[in-house]
């Protein structure tokens, strides 16, 4: 009888936590794995003639909020945008923006009509849309998951690091808590 | 070459009709050839050419249109896919024009070829700009920049490949005027060469026609000449027989020995006309092939003697005086004896009636140092010192029938067989004559003989003689 009572217990913890760990699956909440690996990793596109190589967070927050309305070679930025809802631009928007989808968006409505936000995004529906539209436009800025990089764009160093390296900061999923 | 056709006349015609026809045929298959492919070059760099470059006009047209098609729109998602198509043609156009670069031989074709790459990377600097602009969404920005940057340099473009339209069509111009002056000359050749077998064919059977005549002709007259000749020889001595059987008859001859003596002239005017017929059958039986010779060992001095003997009362009535030589220790020859005697007998006679007022023979028998027959080689020369032989009667002197017209004219009674029927003789017996003459100082007929110790060699035989007959 005890025997199977322990066997009953050991049941309902092991279907506990399989059931604990798809719900947080299911809520985007990355395993240790996935996070760490570079495929997870948001990688900030410019086009290839861009001279510039890399950018801090704060920099690269003030142009993904349109506060900067040129490069340094005198190109004019263009953002571009992912369609909301998708993970890349959910990612951006948190981790470089620090906002939520309504603050961005109320963001921009509101900057467009006080001026303050000299740059329009423009809004790709694909990741290999935006990176083409980098790649057509030299003062483009965009962003795709850094395993949909190729050739034809350059990825630029965010605080120094680029998609990979340890200490970078762009994940898509958040970080879950140590 | 008159004899030449009258040999082989039709086969030597077709012969050389069908050589002539075979030159004709190799070159109108090489001229077809060579229009066949210069009408393949024409295709391939010309036709092809041009369809390249009407692919090429249409890709630099896609270049532009799907360019300016992303200004109808302000979906970033569609402009990129305009981008997209623009680009990709603009890789094609850039394909074809190092193709037709690495096809381009003519320097004109080279620059032009390098003027449309220049013009097309400039219009791309310039497409690239206005696709930028556009994606930018800065419309009127690239709607000037396309007129001022993108017009011109896509108009130069335009009429770079213009200009290499009309070299491939330059060229498909002159290698067609080619191909038309290679069929042309090919006509032109047909029909010289047609008309020059035409006039050669007519020739020959006219120059065929002309020899058989002039044979026929010639064949005639001997024939006539010979008629005349036999007649005039045997008329003479039957004239002879005839007025001695007629006084004969009418009693004019008184006495045993007048009798006596026109039974010599009866005597010798019949053995004079059974010589004539005799050789006229023994030419007759030689030239048909039925001699027969029966070849032995014979002592030189035993012929030149039976010879000598036999034509004495000739010699002795004409007043000829008769020197004869033999070398002595000569080798025995291989021969037929009667044969070998009528031989040198015809030559003896002929001495006595060319032999002129010196009234001189001479018959010399020795051996030959290096003669044709080898060192066995035996000669009989038969010399006179009378009219000799003009040069131009020398090589016809053996032919049948043939009379020199001097001796002719100079009522010299004759068959024209005598030497013929000798050099048959000779030839039978393995043999050869020949003649050394000078016109006014005489006549040497030498007859060459092989020796006896040659006997193993096929030499003289009833065969040979029919051979050598037949040749004849």
């Amino acid at each position: 009888m005890k025997r199977c009572l322990s066997r009953l217990v050991t049941w309902i913890a092991v279907s506990c936590l399989l059931a604990v760990s798809n719900q947080a699956a299911r809520a985007g909440i990355p395993s240790r794995g996935e996070s760490d690996s570079p495929e997870g990793n948001l990688a900030i596109l410019v086009n290839i003639t861009n001279p510039v190589d890399n950018l801090s967070l704060p920099e690269l927050r003030k142009v993904f909020l349109g506060e900067r309305s040129h490069w340094p070679n005198g190109r004019r930025i263009t953002l571009v945008m992912l369609e909301p809802g998708q993970p890349e631009r959910k990612a951006l928007i948190r981790e470089v923006c620090q906002m939520t989808e309504s603050d961005f968006s109320r963001h921009f409505l509101q900057g467009v009509f006080t001026g303050e936000v000299l740059v329009s995004p423009k809004i790709l529906s694909s990741p290999a849309g935006a990176r083409k539209f980098v790649f057509n436009v030299p003062g483009a800025i965009g962003f795709v998951r850094a395993s949909d990089v190729d050739s034809s764009v350059k990825v630029i160093r965010v605080d120094g690091r680029l998609p990979g390296d340890k200490e970078y900061g762009l994940r898509i999923r958040p970080r879950v808590a140590e | 070459m008159v004899a030449q056709f009258s040999r082989y006349p039709s086969a030597l015609l077709l012969l050389i009709v069908f050589g002539v026809e075979v030159g004709v045929g190799m070159f109108v298959i090489r001229d077809v050839r060579m229009a066949g492919i210069e009408a393949q070059q024409m295709y391939a760099r010309s036709v092809l050419g041009l369809r390249q470059i009407g692919e090429l006009q249409y890709e630099t047209q896609e270049t532009r249109r799907s360019t300016l098609y992303a200004l109808t729109t302000n979906d970033s998602n569609l402009q990129v896919e305009y981008a997209d198509q623009s680009r990709e043609a603009d890789r094609r156009v850039s394909g074809g024009i190092t193709a037709y670069l690495q096809q381009a031989r003519m320097p004109n074709e080279i620059n032009v070829g390098h003027a449309l790459q220049h013009d097309w990377s400039a219009y791309l600097a310039v497409r690239d700009e206005v696709l930028a602009s556009i994606l930018e969404g800065s419309a009127k920005e690239a709607v000037d920049m396309d007129l001022k940057g993108g017009v011109p340099s896509f108009e130069r473009v335009r009429e770079d490949l213009e200009e290499i339209k009309r070299l491939y069509d330059t060229q498909a111009s002159e290698q067609l005027a080619r191909v038309s002056a290679s069929s042309r000359r090919s006509i032109v050749r047909l029909i010289g060469v047609v008309c020059f077998t035409l006039i050669f064919a007519t020739f020959s059977v006219w120059a065929i026609q002309k020899s058989r005549m002039l044979g026929t002709v010639q064949l005639a007259k001997l024939q006539m000449d010979f008629v005349a000749s036999i007649s005039h020889e045997l008329r003479t001595p039957l004239a002879v027989i005839r007025s001695a059987a007629d006084n004969i008859a009418d009693g004019v001859v008184e006495g045993k020995d007048q009798l006596a003596k026109y039974g010599s002239v009866i005597r010798n005017q019949s053995r004079q006309m059974t010589d004539l017929v005799n050789q006229i059958l023994l030419f007759v039986s030689t030239r048909e092939g039925r001699s027969h010779y029966i070849l032995q060992p014979l002592e030189v001095p035993d012929v030149v003697n039976s010879v000598v003997e036999n034509t004495a009362g000739l010699m002795r009535e004409a007043g000829f005086e008769v020197e004869q030589h033999v070398e002595p220790n000569l080798p025995r020859v291989m021969g037929d004896l009667f044969a070998l005697s009528r031989c040198l007998q015809n030559l003896l006679v002929n001495a006595t009636k060319y032999g002129g007022q010196t009234r001189w023979v001479g018959i010399r028998a020795f051996r030959e140092k290096t003669g044709h027959l080898g060192h066995g080689e035996v000669s009989i020369s038969v010399q006179d010192r009378g009219i000799g032989i003009d040069k131009s009667d020398l090589p016809h002197i053996f032919e049948p029938f043939y009379r020199s017209p001097s001796v002719r004219d100079a009522q010299i009674h004759g068959t024209g067989l005598g030497l013929p029927l000798a050099r048959s003789i000779a030839e039978a017996m393995g043999g050869r004559l020949t003649v050394e003459s000078k016109l006014g100082a005489g006549s040497v007929f030498t007859l060459h003989l092989p020796s006896a110790r040659d006997a193993s060699r096929p030499v003289a035989s009833s065969a040979l003689g029919r051979d050598v007959v037949a040749r004849k």
